[in-house]
């Protein structure tokens, strides 16, 4: 009697430790197929942290890795904001993001509430803060060290509350990045943006479209994989670059599909 | 008389040396002290204290009370006090220093004429060149004063006499600018034995956060500044300054924002008073409690204690937001604006075709050493942070040239730049502007100002 109870419980609390994030909280989808077949469940999993690194000089500024994360929480903020809220609160020693830049990845200013604190630990504290807050999208933090357990304790934290919780890491210089770089951490995933040449537009000389290599080095439940795309629009969208995009112009609804037949 | 001098007349005697700023600081602190019986208190030259009392004598059973009990207290504490108290400074001031008879002197209202005629012309808080004279033309007491005529005074002595005068006997008012700004409201605890305990400062806390609340409520206002100040047994004051996003006055939040920094307070021997005041209160209209499962409130009272807690710990100066401007200057074109501040979300016209602007600025842009062919031409090649970048791609230039309607625009930024959005060949995408132009008075400087993603 006691077992037939007890089975079906113990299997729920397996499948939850298994996979524990994307089943709680669900995911948000990068709305490219390529991406949300490697990650678990079919987009980013809500409710958790996101390591985000920038490469190939941008150790020091994060621009990419800010532009990165501007395109998914533009998109965290706006669907949040239809029941109410949808702020997102962003925790960084110098207060350097630049609100039209920020726009044009996708995230209004107006969702956004700086925090500037000038040492690592702050920002941590700041940032786990955010996370026990209602009426908060997602939380940002610019942090050079990370002790594991530091990250360990907003993974719970971003996990209770079902609040979106993104990393950017942010070095000194090549020295501390070579040392931080490649230490565990309780992240569910791990990115890396790179820049890359942009194509030139039609042959015409001048800065093309800009393009980013998209790296995903660890990711629980999934695959490490890289993708060349492009930069996130002003909807928060990033797009296969055009040598690697080979998709209908309109998706087929599946709807529809499945009446004609 | 010298100081060698002296030990010649007296070879035993105990010297000190004079430490005037050590004297200003204790004056201070004891100013602050008075503050238990008023707010508005302030040191008075180099040997006094100032207190405005009215409306604050009855709290403590009248202004004979007051002064016994203020005079017990310093006392205790070894300082010789003279204590007066009158219905305008200068009379207070003059019979304090100068009245015969036993301290406290209190004059009783509409007094000061009589009180004061008495005593010598130097109780009038004259510069001693004026009161000599004063006593050279035979005018020793206040009194002499009174029949003399304005104008032949004024002429001969100067206005302060008539002014020193007139203040003295509530004529021309005096205002007293305190040490600290005078709240808007305060509510006072005293314990008639010192605690010391954190769980009692706690429930003191409590206590007077209860006691503010419903005066705010009342008044249909929020606070947006809170000081809570602890009164040691030793005469020393600990304070706690609270800064809130949005004016509040929620009782459990604020106690929750003042319980975080308990610990900094280090209550000695004993605490004796304890005193909330509200600074900075702005209208706080009532709000409509939430039905279950439908949060009350606007977006902004969702965040507004995390906001506080932030704000507390890391100052409220570290929380900011991104306000868009209409300007065409990039750093005026996004400014950071107070969180407690309302969003203006004003409507900023954005070309459709406006060049890219980077998602980092630094303020301020950053010189870098470039070299270039042609004077339109972006720079081939530029080292920044002693790294050095080959100029793969280039856009621009984009010309911005300063706001010369603004008064402050001038100056404070060179007056052309010209604009380029360079790319290496890593494919770090860079945002570089030369200052000056050719040809003119200075080599064109280059900076930059902002990365691309």
């Amino acid at each position: 009697m006691i077992e037939r109870t007890l089975l079906p419980e113990l299997r729920e609390r397996i499948r939850r430790i298994e996979r524990p994030t994307a089943a709680i909280h669900g995911v948000l989808p990068f709305s490219i197929a390529a991406i949300d077949r490697v990650l678990p469940g079919g987009g980013l999993a809500r409710g958790a942290l996101h390591e985000i690194l920038g490469a190939g000089g941008d150790e020091e500024d994060g621009a990419l890795a800010a532009a990165f994360a501007a395109g998914i929480l533009g998109r965290l903020a706006a669907q949040k904001s239809l029941a109410g809220d949808g702020m997102v609160l962003w925790c960084l020693p110098r207060p350097d993001l630049y609100g039209p830049g920020l726009a044009a990845h996708g995230l209004d200013p107006a969702h956004l509430v700086l925090v500037r604190a000038p040492r690592d630990a702050e920002i941590l504290w700041a940032m786990e803060e955010g996370l026990r807050a209602p009426g908060i999208a997602a939380v940002v933090g610019e942090v050079g060290t990370l002790a594991a357990v530091a990250s360990r304790r907003l993974q719970l934290a971003a996990e209770r509350s079902g609040i979106t919780a993104f990393l950017l890491r942010r070095w000194r210089d090549g020295g501390q990045a070579a040392r931080e770089r490649n230490l565990p951490n309780a992240a569910v995933t791990r990115w890396r943006i790179a820049a890359v040449p942009s194509q030139p537009l039609w042959g015409e000389p001048g800065v093309g479209r800009p393009r980013w290599r998209v790296e995903i080095l660890r990711c629980r439940g999934g695959e490490p994989a890289c993708w060349e795309v492009e930069e996130a629009d002003a909807t928060g969208h990033v797009s296969l670059a055009a040598a690697l995009a080979d998709r209908p112009a309109a998706p087929v609804p599946a709807e529809k599909f499945r009446r004609a037949g | 008389m010298p100081l060698a001098d002296a030990l010649s007349f007296l070879p035993g005697l105990a010297t000190v040396v004079a430490e005037p700023a050590e004297d200003a600081a204790a004056l201070r602190r004891l100013a602050e002290w008075c503050s238990r019986y008023s707010p508005w208190t302030a040191p008075d030259g180099t040997d006094g204290v100032r207190v405005e009392i009215t409306g604050s004598a009855h709290l403590w059973g009248g202004e004979a009370a007051l002064a016994a009990n203020l005079m017990a207290r310093l006392d205790r504490r070894h300082i010789a006090t003279r204590i007066a108290i009158a219905d305008t400074l200068g009379a207070a001031w003059a019979t304090a220093h100068f009245a015969e008879g036993k301290s406290p002197i209190i004059l009783p209202p509409e007094g000061c004429r009589a009180a004061l005629a008495p005593l010598p012309v130097e109780a009038l808080r004259l510069d001693p060149a004026t009161a000599q004279g004063l006593r050279r033309v035979g005018l020793k007491r206040v009194g002499d004063l009174y029949a003399m005529p304005r104008a032949a005074l004024a002429r001969r002595f100067g206005e302060s006499v008539a002014r020193r005068l007139d203040q003295a006997q509530d004529d021309q008012p005096e205002p007293l600018s305190p040490l600290g700004e005078a709240p808007t409201r305060r509510v006072r605890l005293s314990f008639a034995e010192p605690i010391s305990d954190p769980a009692d400062l706690l429930r003191a806390t409590e206590r007077l956060v209860a006691d503010l609340v419903p005066r705010l409520a009342g008044e249909g206002t929020g606070a947006r500044r809170l000081d809570l100040v602890f009164h040691r047994v030793d005469g020393r004051v600990e304070r706690i300054r609270l800064g809130t996003a949005r004016p509040s006055r929620d009782p459990r939040h604020l106690v929750a924002l003042f319980k975080e920094r308990l610990d900094t307070v280090d209550p000695g021997l004993g605490i004796e008073d304890v005193i909330l005041a509200a600074f900075a209160v702005e209208p706080l209209p009532s709000e409509q409690i939430g039905l279950p499962g439908h949060p009350a409130g606007n977006e902004a009272s969702g965040i507004a204690p995390l906001l506080d807690r932030l704000g507390n710990r890391l100052g409220l100066a570290a929380l900011s937001r991104l306000d868009p401007r209409a300007s065409h200057i990039p750093e005026r074109a996004s400014v950071r604006v107070p969180v407690g501040s309302v969003h203006s979300r004003a409507h900023v016209a954005q070309a459709p075709d406006k060049p890219p602007r980077p998602i980092r600025m630094f303020e301020p842009p950053e010189p870098v050493e470039a070299f270039w062919l042609l004077p339109d031409d972006p720079p081939f090649r530029f080292t920044w942070r002693r790294r050095w970048h080959r100029v793969t791609r280039a856009d621009g230039p984009e010309r911005i040239a300063d706001e010369w309607w603004r008064p402050e625009g001038s100056g404070t930024v060179d007056a052309i730049r010209d604009y380029y959005r360079v790319e290496d060949e890593g494919g770090r995408r860079f945002w570089l502007f030369r200052a000056g132009l050719h040809g003119g008075d200075r080599k064109p400087r280059w900076f930059v100002h902002g990365v691309f993603s």
